[in-house]
This record gives structure tokens, sequence and C-alpha cells, in this order.
């Protein structure tokens, strides 16, 4: 007989989890969905948005909560200096981007997530860095919860909230959209592509990096250069799941994401948890023909 | 039907490398030791991925599983079986053949991103579930003992799958079915609507790099005598193999082979150098994103437009 509460509490943390998953996904979204352009050094970013988190931990004692809004900053700088030195060459004059094209953006942000990870690995060193911060745990009946968890999972959805309504209320949201379905018809009503695309980077990439921060929440061991060899993956799958592009599609896919790893994990072990977490990927990009001929 | 070789200064040079190679096999490994079969190993690597990624522009990060399975294949035929290596090479290239085709397949039919996702995502569930597979040394690996330890006989081996891939990569590309390749990669709507069948292009040629890729991996586990998961399932072999190919030439006859030689003394020439230890992956990453953007032909593209004289022979 399987125990109502433990299923409970474990969808609970499930959700907890797949708020944190949403949000570091929902980033390398939105730059997929506006520019096509998939960053493969998505993780790494992603880990120092968390090494920005553990040093400002460490000098001012700040809360991740606290410090997400400054790594957000931050990231909004890396984003254009990303799309400067990367994305420009690729996507400047041309109105859709053609394979050719998509490999060069693959392989130039592969060797950049290379650089970058080894280089943490000399700067940071290798060993795992806990972020202290623990505002404890509520209890509802029959479960507790980790309060930590709780407000890093309240304020990911904000932030999808917030980017949601930013993309369909304002002008340049409105821009960004226009943009990321028809180049040459948002320039017709213009909108200056470079500009719309160079902002779009930017946003996600402080989206990321503020996820980097959140997510030290979820790795109490500590964080390490390793980190986005284990998330940029799980936010490849995120995304495709939720479908590039679609906002709310990060939280759908964070949150399926998050369940299936906690629940497979409580039924055997973690290495099945991220086996099955991953595997998914296939199945799903069959269902739906995604990116296929 | 005849089948022609496609004689040209471009195979002389190939022919001319390897020939070399073999003839100085046992003064290179008299001076410079194992060494030189390793770096015949991330050739043969580099070779395999080139067939896949450098052919079709289909960039897959995948690759090490091919290799881990072809070691794996060794190492339980070495160590449970008390098979010749020779044989654990066979079934490590047929393995990896096997598996290529399967996940081929399915993962063939995605296009640009998707494919590169799809094939790095599958490494790491890959990853996981060996960690799940008690019989697999969860992570503890397995230790091989062949006897005596044989140089000639990893240089001869190794050579041989180098050599056959070179050749086999310069062919390919001469032949009918380089034509289609070649459509495929500039745009593969416009190849398919002209005729070419390009999901079966695309298999040949993913399992092809599936079999040598397999082959490879035995080669190493025989020289290294060691399976560890992490090490031979690590994504780092994956993003090796592709730096070089990079570096060397996407699609070339030589660029794996130049490639290889640069990452591979690299990487050695910063892990015996006390003061630039660990300085290796982030000069190679460097190196692989200023080539892709800058130099996206690699260093044999590079030469060839510099240099017009040279076009015939490096191809």
């Amino acid at each position: 007989m399987v125990d109502a509460a433990l299923v409970v509490s474990n969808l609970a943390y499930g959700v907890l989890l797949g708020c944190v998953f949403a949000v570091i996904a929902h980033g390398l979204n939105l730059i997929w969905g506006v520019t096509k352009v998939v960053n493969v050094a998505h993780g790494e970013f992603i880990m120092l948005g968390a090494y920005g988190a553990y040093f400002f931990n460490v000098w001012f004692g700040a809360s991740p909560l606290v410090i997400a809004p400054v790594d957000a900053a931050i990231g909004l700088a890396v984003g254009f200096a990303f799309y400067f030195g990367f994305l420009h060459r690729e996507l400047k004059g041309k109105e859709t981007i053609g394979l050719q094209s998509e490999m060069v953006t693959l392989v130039a942000t592969f060797g950049l997530g290379l650089a970058i990870s080894n280089a943490a690995v000399r700067v940071f060193k290798g060993d795992p860095r806990a972020v202290r911060w623990d505002p404890g745990a509520i209890d509802i009946g029959f479960m507790t919860l980790p309060l930590g968890g709780l407000y890093v999972a309240i304020l990911s959805i904000l932030i999808i909230a917030a980017s949601h309504v930013f993309l369909t209320r304002t002008y340049l949201g409105n821009a960004i959209r226009a943009y990321s379905q028809d180049i040459s018809a948002a320039q017709l009503i213009g909108v200056n592509p470079t500009y719309v695309a160079a902002i779009a980077t930017a946003i996600g990439f402080s989206i990321t990096m503020a996820g980097g921060a959140l997510l030290t929440v979820w790795v109490p061991t500590g964080i390490d250069p390793y980190l986005g060899h284990l998330y940029a993956p799980i936010s490849f799958v995120i995304v495709v799941l939720g479908g590039p592009g679609r906002m709310w599609g990060s939280l759908v896919g964070g949150l399926t994401m998050g369940i299936v790893i906690d629940v497979v994990q409580a039924v055997s072990s973690v290495s099945v948890a991220y086996a099955t977490a991953f595997f998914l990927l296939i199945p799903v990009l069959l269902i739906k023909r995604e990116g296929m001929q | 039907m005849k089948v022609s070789l496609y004689p040209g200064p471009a195979l002389y040079l190939v022919v001319g490398i390897f020939g070399g190679l073999a003839a100085v096999g046992p003064l290179l490994l008299l001076g410079f030791g194992s060494v030189v079969t390793t770096l015949l190993i991330y050739m043969a690597l580099a070779y395999s991925l080139n067939l896949i990624t450098g052919l079709t522009g289909y960039v897959h990060f995948g690759h090490v599983i091919f290799m881990g399975i072809g070691a794996y294949a060794l190492g339980v035929t070495a160590s449970a079986f008390r098979l010749d290596p020779l044989p654990g090479v066979l079934l490590g290239a047929s393995l990896g053949f096997a598996f290529a085709v399967g996940i081929g397949l399915v993962t063939l039919r995605f296009r640009g991103a998707y494919f590169a996702i799809a094939s790095l995502v599958l490494v790491l569930g890959t990853q996981n579930a060996i960690l799940a597979i008690p019989q697999l040394g969860e992570g503890r690996g397995i230790f091989l003992n062949f006897g005596s330890f044989q140089p000639l006989s990893h240089y001869y081996t190794i050579w041989a799958i180098v050599f056959i891939e070179a050749f086999l990569t310069y062919w390919i590309k001469r032949g009918r079915i380089g034509y289609g390749i070649r459509a495929l990669k500039g745009d593969e709507d416009a190849a398919r609507a002209l005729g070419v069948d390009a999901a079966r292009l695309k298999l040949v040629l993913f399992s092809l790099s599936g079999l040598f890729a397999g082959a490879a991996g035995a080669v190493y586990a025989w020289t290294t005598s060691n399976l560890v998961p992490p090490v031979n399932f690590a994504i780092r072999f994956s993003l090796l193999m592709l730096a070089m190919i990079i570096i060397g030439g996407l699609g070339t006859d030589l660029g794996p082979l130049i490639g290889a030689a640069i990452v591979y003394l690299l990487s050695y020439v910063f892990a015996t150098t006390p003061l630039l230890i660990g300085f290796d992956l982030i000069v190679i990453g460097v190196l692989v994103t200023v080539m892709a953007l800058f130099l996206p032909q690699g260093i044999v593209g590079m030469v060839r437009e510099r240099v017009p004289s040279l076009r015939k022979v490096l191809e």
C-alpha cells in the first residue's frame, strides 16, 4: 500500500524543485525563442550566477533572494557582451538563421563554455562551496517543506510571470515577439532588429544568472565549477518540453522535470531518476515532431 | 561496377603520411613511448567524428558513447572471457556500429540544434544509466590485466584504424555518395528535392563513425588497462573530439589528423609543464571559439585560402 502522505510530499518537493528548474531554463528559452540560437554555454552562466551568490553571501552575508537581482544586473551586461561578441556576426542582416550559422553558433558557444568552466576551476578551485542560508522549514499538517525552496519557487514564478507581462503588455516586448516571428515584417513596422535581439539576449542572460543564484538553495552540498554540466542539459530538456519561445513553457517543462526526478528518485535511485529525465527528451521530441523534417 | 580509388595528389599525401607512420612506428615508440599510440587514438576519434559532423554539419556531442561502448566491449571480453584483445576491438567496432544505427535511426531525424541537444542529453542519460547498473562496476570501473604490455600491437592496430578512416574519408568525399553529402550539407531540403536520400546517407555516415569510434575506444581501453565510467563516458572526450576537428578543419581529409595533433600536443605540453597545469582546456576552448567565429574552415581551410598552390594536395 502506497502511503498517500508520502506521495503528496514527494509531489510537493518535485513542484518546488520544478520551479527552480523552470527559472534556470527560462533565460535559455527566451534567447532560443527570439534569436533561434541555442547557447551551449548556458550552464556556465548558471554556474557564474551561482558563484555570484556564493561570494555575495560570504562578503555581505546576503541571502540568494537578495543576490538574485544583483546577479540579474550583472547578467544584463554579460548578455549584451555575449550578443555583440557572438551572435551579432551571425544574425545581422539575416531573415532566418541558416543551418550553417546555427552550426557556427553551436560550436562557438561550445568553445566558450569549455573555456569558462575550466577557467572557473582555476579561479574558484574545484571544491564545493555551500551558500549559507537556511530560513528553516514550514510544517503543513503531514509534511514539512523547506522555506528556502518555497521562497525560491515563489520568486521563480514571479520572474516568469513578469517576463510574460513584459512580452505581451509593453511596446518593447511586442517588438521582441514580432522579431521572433518574422524579422523582415518586424523591420517593416519600424523595429530595429539588432536592438531588439540584443535586449532579448541581455534579458535572457540576466534571468539565467539570477536563476543560478536561486539554484544555490537547492545545492546544499555546495556548488562547483562543473555545476553547468548537469543543469544545462536539464534546461535543454525543459525548453524542448515547453517549446522554445513560450514563456509558460518553462514552467510546464520545469515542473515536469522536477516531478519526474523527484518521484523516480523516491522509488529507485538518483541515477535512475536523472537517466529517466534525460531520456524523456527523445519521446517528447518524437511526439511533438519539433525540429524534425 | 567499377570501383575507382579516385587517385590524386591528396590521396598520395594521405598514403605517404601513413606509409611513413608505419615505417617509423617502432622508432617513434622507442623515442616517445606510448604517447604516440595515444596520439593515434585521438586521431582515430577525430576522424570518426569528422565522418558525421565534418561531412554533414550535424554537431554531435554524444560521440563518447560509442567510444565508451567499444571500451566496455573490450573490457568485458578480456576480463570475463579471457579473449585476446583483437577480437575485443572487432567486437567494440561492431557494437559501436550497432548502437550508432540504433541511436541514429531516432536522433538523425532531428535537425540542427535539436540533434546537437539530443546527443548531449543522451550522453548524460547513458552516464546515469551506467551508474545504476551494478554489473558495469557501478562507477568503480573494471581493471584489465593483459599479462604483458604490447606497445607494438597497440600501435599497429590503431594505425590500421586511422589509415582506414583517412582513406574512407577521402573516398567517400569523391564518390557519387560524396555529391549527395555535399548537397545535404549545403541545404538538406533542396538536396531531398533533388532526389538525394538524405536519411540513408546520414545513417550510413553516422553508423560508420560509430564503428570507428567503437574500435578506437576498444584500443583505448586496451592501452590504459582500466575502465572507469566517469572517464570513458566523460563528456570531456566528446568535447576534445569536437575541438580537434574544428581546429583542424571540418570535413577535410587531413583536418582531423592536424587538429588531433594540435589538441593532443597542447594538452600534453600543458599537463607536463608545472606552471601551466589545468590551463589546457581553457586555451582549447578559446581556440575553438575563435576558429568557429573567424576561421570556420579550420587550419586546413585557412592554408587552402592563403596558399592556392596547395589546394590540390590539401583537400
